[in-house]
C-alpha cells in the first residue's frame, strides 16, 4: 500500500480535527448559529455597540417566537477591531467554525470589501451595511445588503434639495475616507443629473481638529444649500459648531451621520434644522416605530441605523432560513433574494438580483434637537 | 607575506564548511515549508499563518536597521505598503506578472529606504524617530487622497497570486520558503564584512569612525535594506490577501512592527519570529475578554511595558542568554604567530606634518596654530596641562572634529578635510581615552573591524585571513588566548590593550595614543612601555598624549607641549622637560 | 482680509493647544532625555477626569478642574513610578517603547472603563463667543491663548527666578553634575513628571470643549505637539510654544489656500524640511552634543 504525503496530511488534520467535528455535531443539534463580526475597540467601538444591542433584539425577538428550524438561535461575535485585518480575522475565525450558518458583516464598506474573497470562499450568507454600490454589483453572490446604497443617498439628498427645498446652489463637504469619496461623488452625479452642479465639491480628512478652512470655502463659494457625507460625530459636532460661529446658516441636507443619535448631543444646537437622509426614522413606519419602542425598553435610548439594520438582517435572514426550511447556503440566499415587500425597521425590503434589499431613504429634520421624520424617497431602479 | 609560511591555520570556529554547519538550519525550514504545504488548515489558522510569516520578513527588517545598527524605524509599515500597493496595482490594475511586481516592490522600496536614510540619517536618535513618523504620515495620506493612483481609501482588491502558488496553502508554503531564505540571510549577516560594521555603527560610532568604518554609508545600507524586507513582506502580503487598503499600513501598524521586533529580541531573526508570532496571536488569545470594549488591547500595552521592563533583551535574547551562561566557558583558540607591522613609507622622512592648526569653538580657541612633524619611526609625545588643548588637537588630527584652519599631511597626504573612516584608510589608527571598544562582541571581532581596514595591505583575501591577522594582533598584545571572550569580561586595562590589537591589526601607518596610561595600575603601566618599546621596534611611529610623565620621557625621544592651545616648546624630551615654560606651565596648573 | 484674520485666529487657537502639549514633552525630554510618546494621553485622561467629576458628579466646574489637576499630579507620579523609573539606566529607546505601551494602555483602559462614546464638556463661559468686526472669536480659544501665554510668563518666572525652576534646569543639563551639588535628581525627574502631566492635563481640559472628549483626542493632537516640539528646537521651551503657533498657523492657512484633505501632511513636510536644512529648529538645540 502506498500513502501519499496528501492522504497522510489529510488523515492526520482529521484525526485532530475529529474531536472538534463531534463538538460542532453536538452544537448543531442545540443550536442553529450566525456569526457577527462588529468593532469592538477601535474608532467605531461606539457604533459597534449599538449593532450589537439591535442584533440582539432581533435574536430575542426571534428566539422567543420559536427560533428558527425549531431550534434556538445563538450570536457568535468576533472584533473587528475596526480594522481592515482585524475584519479579515474575525471573518475567518468565524467561517472556521462549520456550523454557523450566516453572516453579519461590517457596516463599513472597505471591511466588507478586505472580507469579500473570503466570503466567495466560504459561500455563505453575509449580511452586510456597508453603503458603497460596488459591494453588491462585482459578482459577490453571498452579500446582501440591509441598507440602502450610497447612489440612493446622493439621489436622495439631490431630489429633496432640488426639488423639495428648491435650492440649486450646493456647496459638498465630505470626508476623504471611502464612504465620504463614494458619497460626495454620487451626490455630485446626481446633482449634475437635476441640472444643478455643485459650486464647491471640497473633502476633508478624518479626525480633523479644526473646519475654519472648510467653513471658510463654503461661505466664500456662494452657495444657497450644503450637502454633506461625515463619517465620525465628532468631526462633524466641530464643523457644525464652527459653521454656525461663522455665520453659515444656509439649508443643510447630509448623510445619515448628520441626524444621528451621538452627533445630535454632541453638537446641540448648532444642527437645529438640519436635514438628514436615514435608512432609519423612527416615525416613518410602523415597523420602525415598534422598533424603535422595543429598542428603548431595552437600552433606554433612542436607537438609529447603526442599530437597526443588523436587528432587520437578524429577522429576515431567520424568516428566509425558516421559509428555505434548510440551513443549505444555497436555499438560503434565494430565500433572501425573493423577500419582497418586508416591512423593516430601516423600510420596505424587496431584494433585487444584486442583493440590495432597500432602494430609498427618509429625509429626517433635526427639530429642535429632536429628529422628526420628514418624508420617504424611494426609486424604483 | 612570506610571515604566514609557518602560519597555524586559524581559529576553530570557521573549520567546516558553511553549508555543512548550517544543514540543521535548511532540513528545519525545508520540514516547515513541507508542513505548510501538507497540513490542512482552515481559513482562519491560514490566514493567521500567512499574516505571521508576511509579517516576520517586515520584522527581519527592523532586526537590521534596530538590532543591528542601532537606528530607528517607525516607518516600516510604509516600507510595507510601499510593496503591498506595488504588488497589488502592479497585478490588479497593471496586469503585470507577480513576479515582476515583487521585484519591483524590492525595488521601490530599496530605493525609498536608502533615499530616506540618505536625506536623513545624519541626524540621530530622535530626530531619526520624528523623521521616518513624518514620511509615515505622508505615505498613509498619499495613500488615502491620490486616488487616481491608489484607489484612495478603497483599497485595492483582486490582487493576484503566481500562477505556481494558486491555492492559499501552496502560498503559504512558498511564503514560509521566503521566511526561511531571508531569515537565513539576516542570521548570517552580522558574521559578515558589512554586519560588523553595522554591530560597530551600533555599539561606538565614533569608535567605528576612526577604524575605517563608513558611518553614512552603513546606515544607509541598513536602512535600504530594513526598507526592502519591509518592501518584500508587503508583496508577499498583498498576494497572500488579495486586498490592500491604508489603514493597514499606517503608523499604528509601523508600532506594532516595532514592539514585534522589541518583544522578541531585535538582535536575532529568530526572536522577529516570536515576537511577531506572539503579538499576532496575544490579540488572538485575549479575544474571549471582548465583552469588555478596550480590555484586551489595554492588557496588551501593559505586555509591552512589561517585557520592556523585565526582558531587556527580547524573549529569545532572555532564553540565548540563559543558554550561554548553562554552556561551558568558550574555548580558547589555538595560537597565532607573530604579528608583523609594515608601515607605508610613501613620505617622506616627516610621517606627520600639522601647520598653523587651529580649532575654535565660537570664542574660544581651544587649539591656535599649533605645528607638529613626527618623525616617522619614532615615539612622539604631545604634553600639556589640562585643558591645553591636547585631545582637542587629536580629535582634530583623526577627523571627529573639523580643523578650523591649517593642513594636516599625513605621510604625504593631505588629510585636513577627510571625514575619519577616509583619514583610517589613509593610514592613521588611534585609540581613545575613555575606551571605545564595541561592547556586544568579542576581543576577536573587535580587532577584525580593526583589520578589516580599507588599504590594509597586510590581510589576504577572505574571513580566515582576516581572523588571522586578528589573532596575531591580539597575541601581540598578550591576549590572544582570550580571543572569543567578550569585551565585558575584560579588566580595565585589558580593554585598553584591545584597542591597541584593534589600531595594530590594521596595519596603520601612524599609530595616535590618548592617554594610554589613564586609569592603569604600575604594574599595568610597565607592561604597556614595554608594549610601546615592541611596537616602536617594529618601526610603527607613535604620537602619544599622555599625563604620565614617567612614561612619557621614558618611552618618547620627542616631545611637544601645548599650553591654552598654543605650543610652548618642542624638541628632545630631556631638554623640553627642563624648559623653564613647560616647568612653569606645569607647576602653575597643577 | 477678514478671511485671511479669521484663519490666523483659528491657526493660533489651535497653535495654542499644540504648544500646551509641547511644552509637556519638551519638559520631560529635557529632565530624562526621552521622547514620551504617552504625552497625548496625558490630556485625554484628563479631559476624562473632568467629564466624571463635574458632569458625572455634578460637582462646580472650578471644583472639578482643582481635583481633575490634583488627580493629574498624582497621575505623573504613577507614570514615573511605573514606566520611567524602572527604565532610567536604560537607553532612551526602550523608554520610547515603554511610553508607547503606556499610551496603548491608556487610551484602551478609559476605553474598557469609559465606553467608547464621545462626551460633551462644557467650556469656562456661557457665550460661545464674540463677534469682533468681521472676525468670530471663539471663547474657549481665547481662553486657551490667555493661558499659553500665562504659561509662558509662568515658565520664564520658574525656571529662571525660583531655586527650584534652578535645580530643574541644572539637572536637565548636566545629571552627574547635579548630584554633585546635592541635588536630587531622582526628585527632580519626578517633579518633571508630575508638571508635564499636569501641563498635559490642562491642555486636555481646555481643548475639550472644542473637540469633544473621545480617546483618540490625545494623540492626534501629540503628534503634531511633536512635530512643534522640533520645529522650535527640541529641549527648548519657548521654542516649543513659537513652533507649536507656527504649525497652528501653517496647517491653517495650508488646508485654506493648498488643500484640505492634506492638512495633517503640512505639518510633517515643515518638519521635514526642517529636520534637514535646520535641525536645530528655531531656536537650537540646546541639549549638548556628545563630545
Amino acid at each position: 500500500m502506498k500513502l501519499t504525503r496528501r492522504e497522510f496530511s489529510a488523515g492526520l488534520a482529521a484525526g485532530l480535527a475529529a474531536p472538534a467535528l463531534m463538538r460542532s455535531a453536538w452544537a448543531q443539534g442545540a443550536t442553529i448559529k450566525i456569526g457577527m463580526c462588529v468593532p469592538v475597540t477601535g474608532p467605531a467601538a461606539e457604533q459597534g455597540l449599538w449593532a450589537q444591542n439591535g442584533a440582539k433584539l432581533a435574536l430575542a425577538a426571534v428566539n422567543k417566537a420559536g427560533g428558527v428550524l425549531g431550534k434556538q438561535v445563538e450570536l457568535v461575535i468576533e472584533d473587528d477591531q475596526t480594522t481592515n485585518p482585524g475584519i479579515v480575522l474575525a471573518f475567518s475565525k468565524l467561517a472556521a467554525q462549520s456550523d454557523i450558518v450566516a453572516f453579519l458583516g461590517s457596516i463599513r464598506s472597505t471591511q466588507v470589501q478586505a472580507m469579500a474573497p473570503d466570503v466567495i470562499k466560504v459561500g455563505k450568507p453575509v449580511m452586510i451595511g456597508g453603503t458603497n454600490p460596488d459591494l453588491t454589483h462585482s459578482g459577490n453572490p453571498w452579500l446582501f445588503r440591509f441598507r440602502p446604497n450610497d447612489n440612493y443617498s446622493g439621489r436622495v439628498i439631490a431630489d429633496f434639495g432640488v426639488n423639495t427645498l428648491g435650492k440649486k446652489k450646493w456647496a459638498i463637504v465630505h470626508s476623504t475616507d471611502a464612504f465620504g469619496t463614494a458619497g460626495g461623488k454620487a451626490l455630485s452625479e446626481a446633482l449634475t443629473k437635476l441640472g444643478a452642479p455643485p459650486v464647491l465639491d471640497q473633502g476633508y480628512a478624518n479626525q480633523s481638529q479644526d473646519f475654519t478652512p472648510v467653513v471658510l470655502a463654503v461661505k466664500q463659494s456662494g452657495a444657497d444649500v450644503l450637502g454633506t457625507y461625515f463619517t465620525f460625530e465628532n468631526d462633524l459636532g466641530i464643523f457644525a459648531r464652527q459653521l454656525r460661529q461663522l455665520g453659515v446658516n444656509i439649508p443643510w441636507v447630509g448623510s445619515p451621520s448628520v441626524v444621528a443619535v451621538s452627533s445630535t448631543k454632541l453638537a446641540g444646537p448648532a444642527l437645529f434644522n438640519t436635514y438628514g437622509v436615514a435608512d432609519f426614522a423612527e416615525d416613518s413606519s410602523d415597523a420602525a416605530k415598534a422598533f424603535g419602542k422595543a429598542y428603548r425598553d431595552a437600552y433606554k435610548t433612542a436607537p438609529d441605523n447603526q442599530s437597526a439594520w443588523p436587528y432587520d438582517a437578524i429577522t429576515i435572514l431567520s424568516a428566509a432560513i425558516n421559509k428555505a426550511g434548510s440551513t443549505d447556503p444555497n436555499k438560503i440566499r434565494d430565500a433572501i433574494l425573493a423577500t419582497q415587500k418586508f416591512a423593516g425597521a430601516e423600510g420596505e425590503y424587496n431584494f433585487d438580483k444584486n442583493g440590495d434589499g432597500l432602494h430609498g431613504y427618509n429625509v429626517v429634520k433635526n427639530d429642535k434637537g429632536k429628529i422628526v421624520y420628514d418624508k420617504h424617497i424611494d426609486f424604483n431602479d | 607575506m612570506s610571515a604566514t609560511d609557518n602560519m597555524i591555520p586559524a581559529p576553530a570556529v570557521r573549520s567546516k564548511p558553511l553549508i555543512i554547519r548550517h544543514l540543521p538550519y535548511f532540513i528545519g525550514a525545508a520540514v516547515l515549508v513541507a508542513l505548510a504545504a501538507g497540513m490542512q488548515f482552515d481559513g482562519y489558522i491560514l490566514n493567521i499563518l500567512l499574516q505571521a510569516t508576511t509579517f516576520s520578513i517586515a520584522v527581519f527588517g527592523l532586526s537590521v536597521v534596530l538590532g543591528l545598527c542601532g537606528q530607528i524605524n517607525l516607518a516600516q509599515a510604509a516600507f510595507f505598503g510601499f510593496g503591498a500597493y506595488a504588488v497589488g496595482l502592479g497585478t490588479a490594475d497593471l496586469h503585470l506578472n507577480f513576479w515582476l511586481c515583487l521585484v519591483g516592490a524590492c525595488a521601490i522600496t530599496l530605493i525609498a529606504g536608502a533615499f530616506l536614510g540618505m536625506s536623513t540619517l545624519r541626524l540621530g536618535g530622535h530626530y531619526l524617530a520624528m523623521v521616518t513618523i513624518s514620511f509615515q504620515q505622508i505615505v498613509t495620506l498619499v495613500m488615502i487622497n491620490a486616488i487616481g493612483v491608489t484607489h484612495g481609501p478603497d483599497g485595492v482588491a483582486n490582487i493576484r497570486r503566481p500562477e505556481l502558488f494558486q491555492s492559499s496553502q501552496s502560498y503559504l508554503a512558498f511564503c514560509v520558503a521566503m521566511l526561511a531564505i531571508v531569515g537565513y540571510l539576516v542570521w548570517h549577516l552580522p558574521d559578515t564584512k558589512l554586519g560588523r560594521a553595522m554591530r560597530a555603527v551600533r555599539d561606538n560610532e565614533l569608535a567605528a569612525g576612526v577604524n575605517g568604518i563608513d558611518v553614512f554609508r552603513t546606515k544607509i545600507y541598513a536602512f535600504g535594506l530594513c526598507a526592502l524586507l519591509g518592501g518584500l513582506a508587503g508583496g508577499l502580503f498583498a498576494g497572500g490577501f488579495a486586498y490592500v487598503s491604508p489603514d493597514q499600513f499606517s503608523f499604528a501598524e509601523s508600532i506594532v512592527f516595532l514592539t514585534m521586533s522589541l518583544l522578541g529580541g531585535v538582535a536575532s531573526p529568530i526572536g522577529s519570529v516570536i515576537g511577531t508570532g506572539l503579538l499576532i496571536l496575544i490579540p488572538e488569545w485575549l479575544r474571549f475578554l471582548k465583552s469588555v470594549p478596550g480590555l484586551y488591547l489595554a492588557i496588551y500595552g501593559l505586555f509591552v511595558i512589561l517585557i520592556i521592563r523585565f526582558m531587556p533583551d527580547g524573549i529569545w535574547g532572555f532564553v540565548s542568554d540563559a543558554f550561554t551562561r548553562w554552556r561551558a566557558h568558550t574555548k580558547a583558540p589555538p595560537a597565532a604567530a607573530a604579528l608583523q607591522l609594515k608601515p607605508a613609507t610613501s613620505g617622506g622622512d616627516i610621517v606627520l606634518e600639522v601647520t598653523g592648526l587651529s580649532k575654535h569653538f565660537g570664542g574660544l580657541k581651544a587649539v591656535d596654530g599649533v605645528d607638529i612633524a613626527v618623525k616617522r619611526g619614532g615615539v612622539h609625545a604631545l604634553i600639556g596641562p589640562n585643558g591645553s588643548g591636547k585631545t582637542t588637537t587629536l580629535n582634530v588630527l583623526s577627523g571627529l572634529y573639523k580643523a578650523t584652519a591649517g593642513r594636516i599631511v599625513l605621510d604625504g597626504t593631505d588629510i585636513t578635510n577627510m571625514a575619519p573612516h577616509q583619514r583610517t584608510a589613509a593610514g592613521l589608527g588611534r585609540t581613545f581615552q575613555n575606551i571605545r571598544l564595541f561592547r556586544s562582541m568579542t576581543a576577536l571581532e573587535n580587532v577584525e573591524i580593526g583589520a578589516e581596514r580599507p588599504g590594509n595591505t597586510m590581510i589576504g583575501k577572505g574571513e580566515d585571513a582576516l581572523t588571522e591577522r586578528a589573532m596575531e594582533a591580539l597575541t601581540f598584545v598578550g591576549l590572544g588566548n582570550r580571543a572569543n571572550e567578550l569585551i565585558s569580561s575584560f579588566s580595565y586595562g585589558h580593554q585598553r590593550l584591545i584597542e591597541i590589537a584593534r589600531a595594530l591589526a590594521s596595519n596603520p601607518t601612524l599609530l595616535l595614543l590618548d592617554e594610554p596610561a589613564a586609569g592603569l595600575n604600575s604594574t599595568e603601566k610597565l607592561e604597556l612601555h614595554e608594549l610601546l618599546k615592541r611596537i616602536a621596534a617594529q618601526g610603527l611611529t607613535i604620537l602619544i598624549i599622555d599625563h604620565d610623565m614617567t612614561l612619557v620621557s621614558e618611552a618618547a625621544q620627542h616631545i611637544t607641549v601645548l599650553n591654552f592651545g598654543r605650543r610652548i616648546a618642542d624638541g628632545e624630551s630631556m631638554a623640553v622637560l627642563r624648559h623653564p615654560d613647560v616647568v612653569s606651565a606645569y607647576l602653575g596648573s597643577e | 482680509m477678514d478671511l485671511v484674520l479669521q484663519l490666523l485666529f483659528t491657526g493660533i487657537g489651535i497653535g495654542a493647544v499644540y504648544a500646551l502639549v509641547a511644552l509637556g514633552f519638551v519638559l520631560i525630554f529635557r529632565a530624562t532625555n526621552v521622547v514620551n510618546f504617552a504625552q497625548g494621553e496625558f490630556s485625554m485622561v484628563a479631559a476624562y477626569l473632568m467629564v466624571v467629576f463635574s458632569v458625572d458628579l455634578g460637582w462646580p466646574y472650578w471644583l472639578s478642574f482643582l481635583i481633575a489637576l490634583a488627580g493629574m499630579a498624582l497621575f505623573g507620579v504613577i507614570f514615573n513610578l511605573g514606566v520611567y523609573y524602572p527604565l532610567r539606566n536604560r537607553t532612551y529607546l526602550p523608554v520610547i517603547i515603554a511610553t508607547i505601551g503606556a499610551s496603548i494602555l491608556l487610551s484602551n483602559s478609559v476605553l474598557a472603563i469609559y465606553g467608547p462614546q464621545p462626551q460633551v464638556l462644557q467650556g469656562w463661559f456661557d457665550t460661545p463667543g464674540i463677534q469682533l468686526g468681521p472676525v468670530y472669536l471663539d471663547s474657549q480659544y481665547l481662553l486657551i491663548i490667555g493661558v499659553t501665554i500665562l504659561l509662558v510668563l509662568f515658565n520664564f518666572w520658574f525656571f529662571e527666578k525660583t531655586l527650584l525652576g534652578k535645580k530643574l534646569q541644572a539637572t536637565s543639563q548636566d545629571k552627574e553634575m547635579a548630584s554633585l551639588l546635592g541635588i536630587s535628581v531622582s526628585t527632580m525627574i519626578m517633579i518633571t513628571f508630575i508638571y508635564s502631566a499636569v501641563l498635559g492635563g490642562l491642555a486636555g481640559i481646555l481643548v475639550a470643549p472644542v473637540l469633544f472628549v473621545s480617546i483618540q483626542m490625545g494623540s492626534t493632537i501629540a503628534l503634531k505637539a511633536f512635530a512643534a516640539t522640533i520645529i522650535g528646537g527640541f529641549g527648548d521651551v519657548a521654542g516649543a510654544i513659537v513652533g507649536g503657533l507656527a504649525l497652528g498657523v501653517i496647517e491653517t492657512f495650508g488646508a485654506a489656500y493648498i488643500s484640505v484633505p492634506y492638512k495633517d501632511g503640512f505639518a510633517f513636510l515643515v518638519l521635514i524640511a526642517f529636520l534637514v536644512f535646520r535641525p536645530q529648529g528655531i531656536f537650537g538645540e540646546r541639549v549638548a552634543e556628545k563630545a
